[in-house]
């Protein structure tokens, strides 16, 4: 896999991951994805230190944000990446199966551009997913400094 | 405190009451000899006096009269010329008489005063029981209101513990739920040959089953949302909601024929999402068991209950219920219908009847088999309705 993800995927689940990558490769987005499985290893890509300390310093154009993660959860990567100025500008999207009002409070009060619960239909996850990855990866014109699409 | 209670003392036992009454007027004589052998004259009278408003104060009135009795007897007998018999001189009358007179005057006083005395200290022990009982009481209140702290406290952890129980079903459950209707349909995409019908259709059925099971936690988790999140009361014009209500319900319903008919409805007091919720529920149900019907009547309207309530009936003439299970309607997940006949997971009425209650309301229904039903439910009347309506443009 290529360390040059235009999709950040933070989720500690391999089913939810294998799920979320059928899902973006129906666009073939399913290469430009970069996959970490806790709130820490999120951290440590965005911030490129430890096992990513080589990789190429550009942020990725979208963040599939899990909520309920080991070490570190969901808000605090979201809190930590909008109170750090090289990074704020990151489109964020919470991906959870989290209906509860409370997670979407606290997700938009630390300004995540979209909140998505993970729908249990299959159709309708794959969709999203499907959707949110051609969104954010390819209609949407990512802050200047994201990596850009391999042509 | 003691002092008092020492001083207004009553002696008791009739004998030694009376008994005093003898030996003070013994010794009143005894001190009036020993008097008379100093030399000192006429002093028996007042030491007589003094005996008898002693035995007043410490022994009441009955022993006061006898010793008053006593002592005049003594006095004429002892101390009235002439000596040693009870016949009083002609001289010595007017004495005798001031001295009788004097007697009870100062029994009558010491009476008197006893009687105040008397009064007071019944007044001091009423206040005193009175003061007790408001000490007992106060502490009975302290006692209530420490168990209603604790309650509370309870109360609020329970709330918390359910409030994190549903947290995690939403987070935890629907996770492997979803990974089960996702794994089985890519299976059933992965392998659509090699798959004989059996296969599918088991396939088919674990897929039914969780999205079933989806549904399922979805409207229990909406469903214990209702008791967990503020209600904003305000005035609610029932007669806009209803018109919503059946707008996008009538909608969403094509291919069948509803004849709708709703009267009019007054200005409510409460949360308006939550009404609208009820009104989507009873009014859905109603469509929904009477499509079996050529032409579907629904009928909704309110009856002025008595008091401060109104009450507002949705009816029906789809397929009824039996009132055998009338008192099953509104739980959760109860059903009358199989599945396939009817679908729906069964919590659409514990829904209703769950904000109606919370509202201060109740729920009711009636029915009967193949005739239609008609639920009905009560609200609050809105206390300012017309100035509610009157300020609506």
């Amino acid at each position: 896999m290529s360390e040059l993800g235009r999709i950040l995927v933070v989720e500690d689940d391999p089913r939810d991951v294998e799920l979320t990558l059928t899902a973006l490769d129906e666009y073939k987005l399913a290469n430009e994805v970069f996959v970490t499985r806790d709130g820490k290893e999120a951290l440590d890509y965005l911030y490129c230190r430890e096992q990513f300390a080589s990789r190429l310093d550009e942020s990725p154009a979208v963040i599939l944000l899990d909520l309920k993660l080991p070490k570190v959860n969901g808000l605090e990567v979201l809190q930590q990446i909008r109170s750090d100025e090289r990074l704020k500008m990151i489109p964020v999207v919470v991906l959870t199966s989290s209906h509860e009002e409370k997670d979407m409070l606290a997700s938009y009060q630390l300004g995540v551009n979209a909140y998505v619960v993970k729908p249990v239909d299959f159709h309708e996850f794959v969709n999203a997913v499907k959707e949110l990855g051609m969104f954010w990866a390819i209609i949407n014109q990512p802050p200047p400094g994201s990596a850009k699409k391999v042509p | 405190m003691t002092y008092w209670r020492d001083e207004f003392q009553r002696v008791e036992s009739p004998i030694l009451r009376y008994g005093l009454a003898i030996v003070s007027v013994a010794t009143a004589v005894a001190i009036g000899f020993a008097l008379q052998a100093y030399q000192f004259r006429d002093v028996e009278a007042p030491v007589l006096a003094l005996a008898i408003g002693l035995v007043t104060w410490y022994a009441g009135t009955g022993p006061a009269v006898l010793a008053v009795l006593l002592s005049t007897t003594a006095f004429a007998y002892l101390f009235t010329e002439p000596l040693y018999s009870f016949y009083v001189s002609a001289r010595d009358l007017p004495y005798f008489v001031v001295f009788v007179f004097s007697a009870v005057v100062v029994a009558s006083f010491s009476a008197v005063r006893r009687r105040i005395e008397e009064n007071l200290r019944l007044a001091r022990d009423h206040l005193r029981a009175e003061l007790e009982e408001r000490r007992q009481r106060e502490g009975e209140i302290r006692k209530l209101n420490q168990e209603l702290t604790l309650r509370a406290a309870e109360l609020a952890a329970a709330n918390k513990e359910l409030e994190s129980f549903a947290y995690s079903v939403s987070h935890d459950l629907r996770a492997p739920l979803r990974h089960l209707v996702g794994y089985s349909e890519l299976l059933q995409k992965h392998a659509p040959n090699s798959l004989d019908d059996k296969s599918q259709r088991y396939i088919q059925t674990i897929l039914e089953s969780g999205k079933r099971m989806g549904n399922l936690i979805d409207d229990l988790l909406a469903f214990s949302r209702i008791g967990r999140t503020e209600s904003r009361t305000i005035a609610v014009d029932l007669q806009q909601l209803v018109k919503e209500v059946v707008a996008e319900i009538g909608a969403q319903t094509t291919g069948q024929d509803i004849s709708w008919n709703v009267g009019a409805l007054p200005v409510c007091y409460g949360d308006r999402s939550l009404l609208k919720l009820v009104v989507v529920n009873l009014v859905s149900n109603a469509v929904k068991f009477s499509g079996k019907r050529r032409l579907a009547k629904i009928e909704i309207g309110s009856v002025d209950a008595d008091g401060d309530k109104l009450e507002v009936f949705v009816r029906d003439n789809g397929v009824g219920f039996d009132m055998q299970y009338v008192n099953k309607l509104f739980g959760v997940f109860q059903r009358l219908h199989r599945t396939d006949e009817f679908e729906g997971t069964g919590i659409g009425l514990a829904t209703v009847q769950r904000i109606v209650h919370r509202h201060g309301g109740t729920v009711r229904a009636e029915g009967t088999v193949d005739q239609g039903a008609t639920f009905y439910f009560s609200l609050p009347k809105a206390k300012h309705s017309v100035k509610g309506t009157a300020s609506a443009p």
